[in-house]
C-alpha cells in the first residue's frame, strides 16, 4: 500500500516541479509504459519475449484516431469506444498467443520471430493502405479528448491510464495467475505436470499485455491528433524492449522507469551525442547478460523496506472438483518408438490394489519412460493406458495430470525463485481453483488438512517465505513430495524419491511414503534402486528389463527368480 | 608397479546431488580394476569423474602419478585415456568406418585388421550407419574403436552390455593382449562371469560407496554375487 | 515457349536460389548449434555495405566479397565467444542476447552510414539472351553462385572429414568429447561459418536491394520461415522451404501486392508451425 500511494503522489506532483515542456513529454511517454508494463509481464513474469508489442499499441493508436475522426463533433462516442478498442487489441493478442503457443516450441524462438514478423507486416499494411490509414504521412487532424485544453491536463489523462495499467498489473502480480506466470517461466514442465494448461496461461498473458498497450494506444491518437505507422512498427517495439531491459523486467515498476527516464532522454539526447543509441545498444546488452534486474534492482532494499508485510490468517482450499477415489492404473501392451529405438516393448502392467509397489531394473529398462508415457509426455505408438474407466494415453499431460495422476520427478523439480508457500500453494489450486478463481489474490492463504499435517511432520514447510532454492537437496526432495501428495492424487508415481539423500533424510521420506499410500487410499509406485529401500516399501516388485516385464512378485520372489538373476549378473549365454 | 591411473577419496555428483563417496582405486600398467555394483550405485558416475565430464568435490584423479584436475574430457583423451561411454557408444549417423576413422589421420583401415579377424560383423557392416546396429553390436563397435586407440590408459563402462557370450570371450582376449601391451584397464560391469576373466583387482560399490575391494584371490565371490544381485 | 513463362519461371528460380543462400547461414547455426541468431539479417547488412563501400572506393566489385568474410569472420568469432559461448545452455537469453547484437550493429551501421537508402550498382548490368527472353544477366549470375555454393556447402558437409566431425559433435557431444574433438573450437567454427554465409549473401544481394540499416529485418524473418517450413535437419528441408517460401511470395507478389506476398508467407509459415511443427521434412 505504501508504495502504491507514494507512486501516485510521485505523478500526480510531477508536472508541476517540471514545467510544460517535460509534463508533455512524461505524458506521451507515460502511454508507451503501458504498453512496457504489459511487456514486462510477458518478458519478465511468465519468460517469453515479444519483439512485436508495438502492434497493439499502434493497432488501438490507429482505431481510435479513426473512431475520433468518424464521430467529430460527438466525440463522446468515440471516448466510449476506447475501453472497447483496447479490449480488441487484447483479443487480438491473445489469439496470437493461442495460434502460437499450440505447438510447443523448445525456446520461445518462434514465438518471438513471429510476433516481430507481424509488427513489420502491420508497418507495411500501415504505409500502403493509404485510404485508411493515411499511408506513410499518417492519420491526421485527430481531435482531441472533449474538455481538455491544457497541457497538464492531457498529462493528467496519461498518467491516469498508466496508473489504472499499474494497478491492474499489481493486481495479476500477487494473484495467484501471477504466481503461476512466475512458476512457469521457472520449470513449465513441472506446471504441467501439476496440472496446468501453461499454453493458455501464456496466451492470457500475452492477451493482458495486448489489453495494457491497447490502453496507452487509445488515448495516444486524441492527445498526438496524429498516427504515423512508426506507431505499429518495429522501431517503437525495439525500444519498448530495450525500455524495460533497463528499467528491470522484474519489478512493477521497471518499464515505467525504464520508459520515462531511458525514453525521454533518449529523445533528447539522439540529435546532440551521434552514438548514443550506439551506447544504449551495447548497455542493454550488458545488462541482459550480467545485471537483469536494471535499474529498479538497485532499488530493491529500499523497495523492500516499503513492503508492508503482515501475516493474513489462512482459509480452507476448496474441494477437489473431480472424483478422488482411488483408481486403478493399467498399461496395456503399451509400446513406445523414439526414432527407431523401442523404448517400450508390449508392456502390461496391472496395479489394481492399493499399495506400494516398486519397479525396478537395470539402466535402459524404461521404468523413467513408463512413467513419462503414463504422464502423457511419451506418445504410445501401440497399446492402451487406462486410469479406472478412462483411456489415458493421448491425453496432454496437464489433463492426465487432472484425471489425478501425481508424479514426483527423478531430479527435485520445484519452482526454485518462489517461495516455498507459493510452491504448495500451486499444488492446492490444481483441481480445485476454477479458472477465475485464479485472479483471486484470497487463494494465495489457502491450505487444506493434509497440507497442515504435512507442516506438522515437516516444520520447514511452514516456513513461508524462504525461497526454494535455499533448501537442501533432501528438503527439496520433501517439498516436492509434498506438492505431489497435495493434489491428492488417484495414483502416485514416484521416481526415485530418496536419491542423493542422507540416511536420516531417507527414513524422514520413507515415513511420508507410507503416510501418504495410507492417507491417499490408491497405489503408490515407486522406481527405486536401493534394495534395502525396496524391502522396507515394497508390497509387490515389479522388474522391467528392455522395455518390457520382466518379473513381479514379492522381494524373496523376484530374488529368486533366475531370469532376473541373468539380468542383474550377467552369465554364459 | 606405480599405478597408470589412481583415484583418491573421489566424491562428487550432479547438481547439488552427492552420487559417489569417497572411492579409491588404481590400475597399474598390464592390470585390470573390475568396478562392479548394481544400477545406480554410482559406477557410471564415477567413470565420468574419472573422465572429467564431472567435478570433483572432493578427492582427485591421477594419471601417471599427475593430478588431472580441471581438464576437460578432450585434454585427457590427449594425455594418454581413452573412454568408451555406456549409453549412446557410438555416433548414430555416422558409417561404422567413420565411427572407426573418425580422429585419426587417414581413413585406412590397415590397423583395425585384427579385430576385423575377431569381430567379422564389423568389416561387414562397414558402410552401414551405426544406429541401423544392434545393441551389442554397437557395444563391439565402441570396444574396437577405444582399444585401436593403442592408449596407455582404458576406461570402459559396461563394455560386455547386450554381446554375446562368444564375442565376450572375444573381447577377453583384446584384453590379455593389451594387458601383456602395457595398458593399464578400469572396467566398469554387470557381468561376473566376464568380470571374473579379466579382472586383477575389485571394487565393489553400493550406494555410491565402496563396499568390497580386494584382487582375484583374496577376494570372495559369494559377498560379491551378494551385493551385485537384488 | 512463351516468353513470359520463362521469365517468371527464372524469376521464381532466382527467388527461391538467393533465399536459400540467404537462409544458409541461419540455418547452419540454428540447426547446428541450436541458436537462433536473430542478428543473422545484420551480418547480411554488413556485407550489403561491404560492397557498397567498395564500390564508392572504386576497386572491383569482387573485392567485396573478401572485406565481408573479414568483417563478418571477426565479428562472429567475437560474438561466439563473449555472448554465445557462455549461454549454450540457455536458449532463451541467446535469443536475448542476439537481439541486443542486431540493434547493435543496426544502431553502429546507422551511425556510420545515416538511415537513408544506398544504392550499389549492378556489376554485370544489362541482360541477356536465355531461352527465348531477354533476362538480366547479373541475377542468373546470382543464381549459378547461389546453387553452387548450396551444392558445394552440402557435399562438403556430407563427405568431408570435418563435416563428419561437425556431425558426430552435434548428435553425441559427449562421445565427441571423448573422442579428443574440441567441441568449443568446431562451435565457434560452425558459427562463424554462418555468419560468413550471411555476409556472402550480402554481398550478392547488394545491388538489388537497397542498402540500408534496417535491410536485414526482412532478411533474418524470410530464412526464419524457410526453416520453419522446411525443418531444421537436412539440406533437402532448407531447399524445400526456400522453394515454398520464394515460390509463394514470389507469385503472389507478382499476382498482388508486396505486402500481400508478406502476409501470405506469414499466414503459411504460421500454419506450418501448427500443422507441422517439424517442417515438410520430417526428421527426427
Amino acid at each position: 500500500m505504501r508504495t502504491a500511494s507514494s507512486v501516485v503522489l510521485v505523478a500526480i506532483l510531477l508536472p508541476l516541479g517540471l514545467g510544460q515542456f517535460w509534463s508533455y513529454q512524461l505524458g506521451l511517454y507515460a502511454l508507451y509504459a503501458t504498453a512496457a508494463v504489459g511487456l514486462g509481464l510477458c518478458w519478465g513474469q511468465s519468460g517469453f519475449l515479444p519483439l512485436g508489442q508495438a502492434l497493439f499499441f499502434g493497432l488501438a493508436a490507429y482505431l481510435s484516431g479513426l473512431a475520433f475522426i468518424a464521430f467529430r463533433g460527438v466525440s463522446a462516442i468515440a471516448v466510449a469506444a476506447m475501453p472497447f478498442i483496447a479490449i480488441v487489441s487484447g483479443g487480438l493478442a491473445y489469439a496470437i498467443g493461442f495460434l502460437v503457443f499450440r505447438r510447443p516450441s523448445e525456446s520461445g524462438a518462434y514465438f518471438s520471430m513471429i510476433t516481430l514478423a507481424l509488427s513489420l507486416l502491420a508497418f507495411q499494411i500501415a504505409t500502403t493502405w493509404n485510404s485508411v490509414t493515411g499511408g506513410f504521412n499518417g492519420l491526421k487532424g485527430i481531435p482531441g479528448l472533449p474538455g481538455l485544453d491544457d497541457i497538464s491536463d492531457v498529462y493528467y489523462v496519461s498518467a491516469a491510464a498508466l496508473l489504472a495499467v499499474l494497478a491492474l498489473a499489481g493486481w495479476l502480480f500477487k494473484a495467484p495467475i501471477g504466481v503461476l506466470w512466475r512458476a512457469l517461466a521457472q520449470n513449465e514442465r513441472r506446471l504441467q505436470l501439476f496440472g496446468y494448461d501453461t499454453n493458455q496461461l501464456k496466451s492470457v498473458a500475452f492477451g493482458v499485455s495486448g489489453l495494457m498497450a491497447g490502453i496507452g494506444g487509445v488515448i495516444y491518437a486524441p492527445q498526438q491528433a496524429i498516427v504515423t505507422p512508426q506507431v505499429v512498427g518495429f522501431g517503437l517495439s525495439a525500444d519498448l524492449v530495450i525500455w524495460v531491459a533497463i528499467g528491470g523486467r522484474r519489478s512493477l515498476l521497471g518499464p515505467v522507469v525504464g520508459t520515462l527516464l531511458v525514453g525521454s532522454l533518449t529523445a533528447q539526447l539522439r540529435d546532440t551525442l551521434p552514438f548514443w543509441e550506439v551506447l544504449m545498444a551495447l548497455f542493454f546488452i550488458v545488462i541482459v547478460l550480467v545485471f537483469p534486474q536494471g535499474i529498479t534492482g538497485l532499488a530493491e532494499p529500499l523497495a523492500r523496506l516499503l513492503r508492508a508485510r503482515g501475516a493474513r490468517p489462512p482459509i480452507l482450499a476448496a474441494k477437489n472438483s473431480t472424483d478422488r477415489l482411488p483408481a486403478r492404473l493399467t498399461l496395456d501392451g503399451v509400446g513406445v518408438r523414439i526414432g527407431e529405438v523401442t523404448i517400450l516393448d508390449r508392456l502390461s502392467l496391472d496395479f489394481d490394489q492399493a499399495g506400494i509397489f516398486c519397479v525396478i531394473g537395470p539402466n535402459g529398462a524404461g521404468k523413467t519412460s513408463m512413467f513419462n508415457v503414463v504422464s502423457g509426455e511419451l506418445a504410445t505408438a501401440s497399446g492402451r493406458i487406462g486410469l479406472g474407466e478412462t483411456r489415458v494415453n493421448g491425453l496432454a499431460p496437464h489433463r492426465v495430470s487432472r484425471l489425478g495422476v501425481g508424479r514426483k520427478l527423478q531430479i527435485p523439480s520445484v519452482f526454485p525463485d518462489l517461495t516455498i508457500a507459493d510452491n504448495l500453494t500451486i499444488a492446492l489450486w490444481s483441481g480445485r481453483a476454477a479458472r477465475l478463481q485464479l485472479f483471486d489474490p484470497r487463494l494465495r492463504r489457502w491450505t487444506s488438512p493434509v497440507l497442515e499435517e504435512l507442516k506438522g511432520r515437516y516444520p520447514f514447510l511452514a516456513s513461508d517465505a524462504r525461497k526454494a532454492a535455499e533448501l537442501s537437496h533432501g528438503e527439496q526432495q520433501i517439498l516436492e513430495l509434498a506438492m505431489a501428495l497435495l493434489t491428492e492424487p488417484r495414483i502416485l508415481l514416484l521416481d526415485e524419491p530418496c536419491a542423493g539423500l542422507s540416511p536420516d533424510e531417507t527414513s524422514a521420506v520413507i515415513d511420508l511414503i507410507r503416510w501418504a499410500a495410507r492417507r491417499l487410499g490408491g497405489a503408490t509406485i515407486v522406481i527405486e534402486h536401493d534394495m534395502s529401500l525396496v524391502k522396507e516399501l515394497a508390497e509387490l516388485v515389479y522388474v522391467l528389463h528392455n522395455g518390457t516385464l520382466l518379473a513381479k512378485g514379492s522381494v524373496a520372489a523376484i530374488q529368486a527368480d533366475p531370469a532376473v538373476r541373468a539380468v542383474y549378473v550377467g552369465g554364459e549365454k | 608397479m606405480s599405478a597408470c591411473l589412481a583415484f583418491e577419496n573421489l566424491t562428487g555428483g550432479y547438481g547439488s546431488t552427492t552420487i559417489v563417496r569417497d572411492l579409491n582405486g588404481a590400475a597399474a600398467a598390464g592390470e585390470v580394476l573390475c568396478v562392479l555394483g548394481r544400477n545406480g550405485v554410482g559406477k557410471s558416475t564415477l567413470m565420468k569423474l574419472l573422465f572429467g565430464y564431472l567435478p570433483c568435490r572432493v578427492g582427485r584423479v591421477l594419471l601417471h602419478g599427475k593430478s588431472v584436475d580441471g581438464l576437460d574430457p578432450a585434454a585427457r583423451r590427449r594425455l594418454g585415456m581413452t573412454f568408451c561411454p555406456q549409453e549412446r557408444p557410438v555416433f548414430d549417423d555416422l558409417s561404422v568406418r567413420d565411427n572407426l576413422t573418425l580422429m585419426r589421420n587417414n581413413r585406412h583401415l590397415s590397423p583395425f585388421r585384427s579385430y576385423f579377424a575377431r569381430f567379422p560383423i564389423l568389416e561387414r557392416r562397414l558402410t552401414q550407419h551405426a544406429g541401423t546396429l544392434s545393441g551389442g553390436e554397437k557395444k563391439i563397435l565402441s570396444f574396437v574403436r577405444g582399444l585401436a586407440e593403442d592408449q596407455p590408459v582404458v576406461l570402459l563402462d559396461e563394455p560386455s552390455e547386450g554381446v554375446q557370450w562368444e564375442n565376450i570371450l572375444h573381447m577377453d582376449a583384446c584384453i590379455a593382449e593389451k594387458k601383456a601391451a602395457g595398458a593399464a584397464f578400469i572396467v566398469v560391469e554387470q557381468n561376473l562371469a566376464f568380470a571374473e576373466r579379466i579382472a586383477d583387482r575389485y571394487l565393489i560399490v553400493d550406494q555410491g560407496r565402496a563396499i568390497l575391494e580386494g584382487t582375484r584371490s583374496t577376494i570372495d565371490r559369494e559377498r560379491v554375487l551378494a551385493h551385485m544381485h537384488v | 515457349m512463351d516468353p513470359l513463362i520463362v521469365t517468371q519461371a527464372i524469376n521464381v528460380l532466382y527467388a527461391v536460389s538467393t533465399l536459400a543462400v540467404l537462409a544458409l547461414g541461419l540455418a547452419v547455426i540454428f540447426g547446428l548449434l541450436g541458436v537462433l541468431n536473430i542478428a543473422h539479417g545484420e551480418f547480411v547488412m554488413i556485407g550489403a555495405y561491404c560492397a557498397y563501400l567498395i564500390q564508392s572506393w572504386e576497386w572491383p566489385y569482387l573485392v567485396a566479397l573478401p572485406l565481408a568474410l573479414a568483417i563478418c569472420g571477426v565479428i562472429g568469432w567475437a560474438v561466439e565467444w563473449i555472448m554465445i559461448r557462455p549461454l549454450y545452455r540457455r536458449p532463451f537469453d541467446t535469443l536475448v542476447a542476439t537481439w541486443g547484437l542486431s540493434l547493435l550493429l543496426r544502431k553502429i551501421a546507422e551511425g556510420i552510414f545515416g538511415l537513408g537508402f544506398r544504392s550499389v550498382a549492378i556489376p554485370l548490368p544489362g541482360t541477356v539472351d536465355f531461352l527465348g527472353t531477354e533476362y538480366p544477366i547479373y541475377r542468373l549470375v546470382l543464381i549459378a553462385i547461389s546453387l553452387a555454393v548450396v551444392a558445394g556447402l552440402v557435399i562438403w558437409y556430407g563427405s568431408s572429414r570435418t563435416g563428419s566431425r561437425i556431425r558426430a559433435m552435434v548428435s553425441n557431444p559427449e562421445l565427441a568429447q571423448a573422442q579428443g574433438m574440441s567441441v568449443r573450437q568446431l562451435a565457434a567454427g560452425t558459427f562463424i561459418v554462418g555468419t560468413c554465409l550471411a555476409g556472402l549473401g550480402g554481398v550478392m544481394i547488394a545491388p538489388l536491394a537497397p542498402v540500408q540499416p534496417f535491410m536485414g529485418l526482412d532478411y533474418v524473418l524470410r530464412a526464419f520461415f524457410v526453416l520453419i517450413v522446411g525443418g531444421l535437419g537436412s539440406v533437402l528441408g532448407l531447399v524445400s522451404g526456400a522453394a515454398v517460401i520464394g515460390g509463394f511470395d514470389s507469385v503472389i507478389s507478382a499476382v498482388t501486392t508486396t505486402t500481400d506476398g508478406y502476409f501470405a508467407v506469414l499466414v503459411l509459415a504460421i500454419l506450418f508451425l501448427w500443422l507441422r511443427p517439424r517442417g515438410i521434412i520430417a526428421h527426427s
